[in-house]
């Protein structure tokens, strides 16, 4: 059982993707879309925290990487094919709207 | 067998509509029959406050409806306590029994569910 | 395998269209859309009168097309349509007011037919926020 969370704001401009971290389980599944890609941003509080995620996986949508300007990023690019695939492959979708 | 449907509702009551459309769906779910649950956590904890006058803004209650969920069969209802911490929110002043959940225990809560909507 | 799809947000946000390429491409793989529904700002989605640039993207207009195309089931809940003034003829007269706005294949329906699509769906995929 296993959720995957879809998040599109910025977190340098909102709450959500700190609050889906505090919520986020093992076995869950974080999809960055929108704004949400900016966390990736090397070097940032943000981007580090990322990269200590214990078990869950991070995908980004490939679309909102090439949009801003990152190329290559720490999580799993995804296109639509993609993101169709990934709310299969988890129990559920929670999108944090 | 019906699915289940987890509500969470992370708005405060009156910066909008979104925490009256989270409400609606439930007491919607619950007209039906519906195994559901709503969880409040971030500024939706706002909507347990007792005491509130919304009338000075114009706006209906929503706490007339919260008390209806049980009526509705919404009775698996969860706070999230750090939400509340943080807010300075005492958690033995609900205006609705809500079980107190820490963020940690949050992930077996959504895996109670079969879906989730957020608001 | 079959999908709900609920719609959050308006024409305007960058998710909607996004809900709009999401539908495509389950529809693409061969999968099922149990319903459309559009609840809170999503509702203007269903608006005909809305008037986008000729260099835009026209989400409003997309989903109307996609909807049509593939023959979904487009619904838009009647509440949070009547509060935004996305009302369609019959609801127009009810009401006494000056426009029509949503058309068929949209229908004007209640939050029943949110939960009737996610427990018909093997998920139920919602998008809005930004």
């Amino acid at each position: 059982m296993s959720t995957l969370h879809v998040i599109s704001s910025s977190p340098f401009a909102d709450t959500r993707l700190g609050s889906c971290l505090r919520t986020l389980g093992p076995n869950d599944g974080l999809l960055l879309c929108g704004e949400a890609v900016q966390a990736l941003r090397p070097g940032t509080p943000m981007a580090l925290r990322l990269g200590t995620l214990a078990g869950a996986r991070l995908y980004a949508l490939d679309e909102d990487c090439l949009a801003r300007g990152l190329e290559s990023v720490e999580a799993e690019q995804v296109d639509y094919p993609g993101f169709v695939e990934l709310s299969l492959r988890y129990t559920r979708v929670n999108t944090w709207l | 067998m019906a699915k289940s449907l987890l509500i969470v509702s992370r708005s405060a009551p009156w910066s909008g509509l979104a925490a009256r459309e989270a409400l609606d769906i439930a007491l919607a779910g619950g007209a039906y029959d519906l195994p559901l649950g709503m969880l409040f956590m971030d500024d939706g904890v706002f909507q347990l406050v007792e005491g509130q006058r919304p009338e000075a803004l114009k706006q209906k209650n929503l706490g007339a409806n919260l008390q209806a969920l049980p009526l509705f069969g919404v009775d698996a209802l969860f706070a999230c306590s750090a939400s509340l911490a943080e807010r300075g929110l005492d958690p033995a002043m609900l205006a609705v029994p809500a079980t107190l959940t820490a963020p940690e225990a949050l992930p077996a809560v959504f895996n109670q569910f079969d879906e989730v909507i957020t608001l | 395998m079959k999908f709900a799809i609920a719609v959050f947000s308006p024409p305007q946000a960058p998710a909607t269209r996004r809900a709009l390429r999401f539908t495509e491409a389950a529809l693409a793989a061969g999968h099922e859309i149990s319903r459309v529904f559009f609840y809170g700002e999503g509702v203007h989605n269903a608006s005909a009168n809305i008037v986008v640039p000729q260099d835009e993207f026209d989400t409003a207009a997309a989903w109307r097309l996609l909807i049509t195309d593939n023959g979904l089931d487009g619904v838009v809940c009647i509440a949070a349509a009547l509060r935004r003034g996305t009302l369609n003829a019959e609801e127009a007269a009810r009401w006494d007011r000056p426009a029509a706005t949503v058309l068929p294949p949209l229908e004007l329906s209640g939050l029943g037919q949110l939960h009737e699509a996610a427990q018909s769906a093997d998920r139920l995929v919602c998008f809005g926020g930004d």
